[in-house]
């Protein structure tokens, strides 16, 4: 089945997106799509089934979603704990990621059309080498559309994103593009796979269940969590209307408390800085501490240069990641 | 035409707005019509002004609530509560805390035994006033008739840590968290990370999941919470743990003001009847 499903909202879902449309519409939703095996035995098909019906219902979402002008969505897909389960499940998940991906390939004019760009976040070493090269060719075909993004993190899990973020900071001090220093919140953010999007505004949880799994948690820690009932494969536009209309309801609160953080963290950036500048007036300076104006100076001067040793750093790190996508790119043996 | 949809919304969210009014009050109401006797026995517990001159009976039946619910009854069928967290955190997502409410909510936890007990909001507003903190929750466990040693309680800020033979020990520990032990914790383990990384000792390679919980844990020993009370209408985390959060239950009530034994036992019911396949 295709990774676009054509289609339009009838009358009454139209009205109803226009009405939610007049107020704030989250810009970036998280999917944790669960429920499918349950969903299958509920319908006495077998699992394999019920994540092929899984990933149908995403196709049809995505539409949902881009009707709600709500341009960037992310779902978790697999995840590294799923390794554990049975060799013949993950086997056949492996298979159906092959094949979504191969048909994904198939679609490339449709994608280019709708202009989608496809990324997956997530430890692609860890997948069978012939997944990672549809992957990656996959992510490079559509890495210059720009009009709806869809994250699938695949082989993924939010402590292992967190601890590579940390990886590759760790990589730029060795290269000595930055300074342990200058490790922050909003370079940590900058590692993570998912430094290509804004932080998700409201992540959803089907099934039931009410805990994060591992998800999103650095990216999720001031959005607005949903947590609904129904299983996956049965999600329809009126439980995302219904969880958009919480949004909403959220939406004036969680703002207030983003403000709060930004506000610490710009804070927390700025005594950084200063205890950074004292250290070095301390180090190379003639002893005499420097006076107020002076001082003011030097730290932002210091801001300045920080801010052009991190904007080296992450181009580095960027073409780090395009190149080794590239590379498996070109290894795919599909026309 | 978007004239009409901004007003057939703001209409929805009105209708929205008055439904929970109605039903915050109606549950008020219905708790203060429903149990008279189950609510004098336990809630008038708990506020002090009633407390004088009351029954030991009562508190005995929080006593006994709480020695069952830590499955020391005989049939596993009449235990209160099947599985118990070891750390369970309160959520704290208002804008006005009660203090008295929050220290109900952790001598409850503790007599339940429930070992590690954290108080969070993303103000940072527990922290600065966390003296005022520790006498409610000393007057509460007076109060419950909790003085014995068992119920010792190690109450820790501002970055005192807990060491491991204490959790284990069931000697229970309150702890008060802010945004700084949050995404901040995380950065600084990092930095210090990338400070051995640039001093040679190690390299980059070396950092992997368990390295850097190890490092994280290293500063402040937060156990990770099975159970997040949430109370609040605002539905996010606010930064609470991000790290530690990965596999928590989170069950939210409406507010913590006035929130009764009962509230709380639901909610703890909640938590033992979820199953975690943790990925299989």
């Amino acid at each position: 089945m295709s990774w676009i499903r054509e289609g339009e909202l009838n009358l009454i879902e139209r009205l109803s997106a226009n009405v939610l449309k007049a107020g704030p519409v989250p810009k970036h939703v998280a999917f944790i799509m669960d429920g499918n095996r349950r969903f299958a035995r509920k319908k006495h098909v077998d699992r394999q089934e019920g994540h092929s019906q899984g990933f149908n219902k995403l196709a049809e979402t995505l539409r949902w979603c881009l009707q709600l002008d709500i341009p960037e969505v992310t779902v978790y897909a697999f995840s590294i704990e799923n390794f554990n389960r049975s060799r013949e499940e993950v086997d056949g998940l492996m298979e159906l990621a092959k094949l979504k991906f191969l048909r994904l390939l198939d679609e490339r004019d449709k994608l280019e059309k709708h202009g989608v760009c496809i990324r997956v976040l997530g430890d692609l070493t860890l997948l069978p080498l012939d997944l990672q090269q549809l992957i990656a060719k996959a992510v490079v075909a559509t890495r210059d559309h720009n009009r709806c993004f869809l994250n699938v993190c695949f082989a993924y899990t939010s402590r292992h994103e967190m601890a590579n973020a940390v990886r590759e900071m760790a990589w730029g001090v060795e290269q000595g593009l930055i300074k342990a220093s200058d490790v922050s919140e909003a370079l940590l953010s900058e590692c993570l796979y998912s430094s290509n999007s804004p932080n998700p505004d409201l992540l959803i949880r089907t099934s039931g269940e009410v805990r994060l799994s591992d998800f999103l948690l650095w990216q999720t820690s001031h959005s607005c969590l949903v947590f609904q009932s129904v299983l996956w494969p049965e999600y329809s536009f009126w439980n995302l209307c219904d969880a958009v209309i919480q949004y909403q309801c959220n939406h004036a609160s969680i703002m207030k408390a983003r403000e709060l953080h930004q506000d610490e963290q710009r804070r927390q950036q700025l005594e950084a800085d200063h205890a950074c500048v004292a250290e070095l007036l301390h180090h190379h300076g003639n002893g005499k501490p420097a006076d107020g104006p002076r001082r003011q100076e030097a730290v932002a001067e210091y801001g300045l240069r920080r801010e052009a040793r991190v904007k080296d750093f992450l181009e580095a790190l960027r073409n780090k990641r395009d190149s080794f996508l590239t590379q498996l790119a070109s290894q795919a043996t599909v026309a | 035409m978007a004239l009409v949809y901004e007003l057939v919304w703001r209409m929805l969210h009105v209708l929205l707005h008055i439904h929970r009014t109605l039903v915050t009050s109606l549950r008020v109401l219905l708790r203060n019509w429903n149990g008279q006797t189950w609510r004098r026995a336990v809630a008038a517990l708990l506020t002090p002004a009633s407390l004088a001159g009351f029954p030991d009976s009562q508190k005995k039946l929080v006593l006994e609530i709480s020695k069952r619910a830590r499955g020391r009854c005989s049939r596993p069928s009449g235990c209160l509560v099947e599985k118990l967290p070891v750390h369970v955190g309160l959520l704290i997502v208002e804008e006005q805390p009660s203090y008295t409410d929050i220290a109900n909510l952790v001598v409850w936890c503790m007599a339940v035994g429930i070992s590690y007990v954290s108080v969070y909001d993303n103000h940072g507003v527990f922290r600065k006033n966390d003296t005022l903190l520790l006498e409610k929750i000393v007057r509460q466990q007076d109060l419950l008739g909790l003085e014995d040693s068992k119920y010792n309680v190690e109450f820790l800020s501002n970055g005192n840590t807990v060491h491991q033979d204490q959790i284990v020990s069931g000697q229970p520990v309150v702890k008060v968290l802010s945004p700084e032990d949050g995404k901040h914790s995380i950065v600084e383990a990092a930095r210090r990370f990338c400070r051995t990384v640039e001093q040679k000792e190690k390299t980059s390679k070396d950092i992997d999941v368990p390295m850097f919980d190890a490092l994280l844990r290293e500063s402040k020993n937060i156990p990770d919470p099975e159970l997040v009370m949430k109370f609040g209408p605002v539905d996010s985390t606010l930064g609470f743990l991000p790290w530690h959060i990965r596999l928590t239950e989170f069950v939210s009530l409406p507010s913590h003001v006035d929130v009764s034994y009962e509230d709380f036992l639901v909610a703890l019911q909640r938590y033992s009847t979820c199953e975690q396949r943790q990925g299989k």
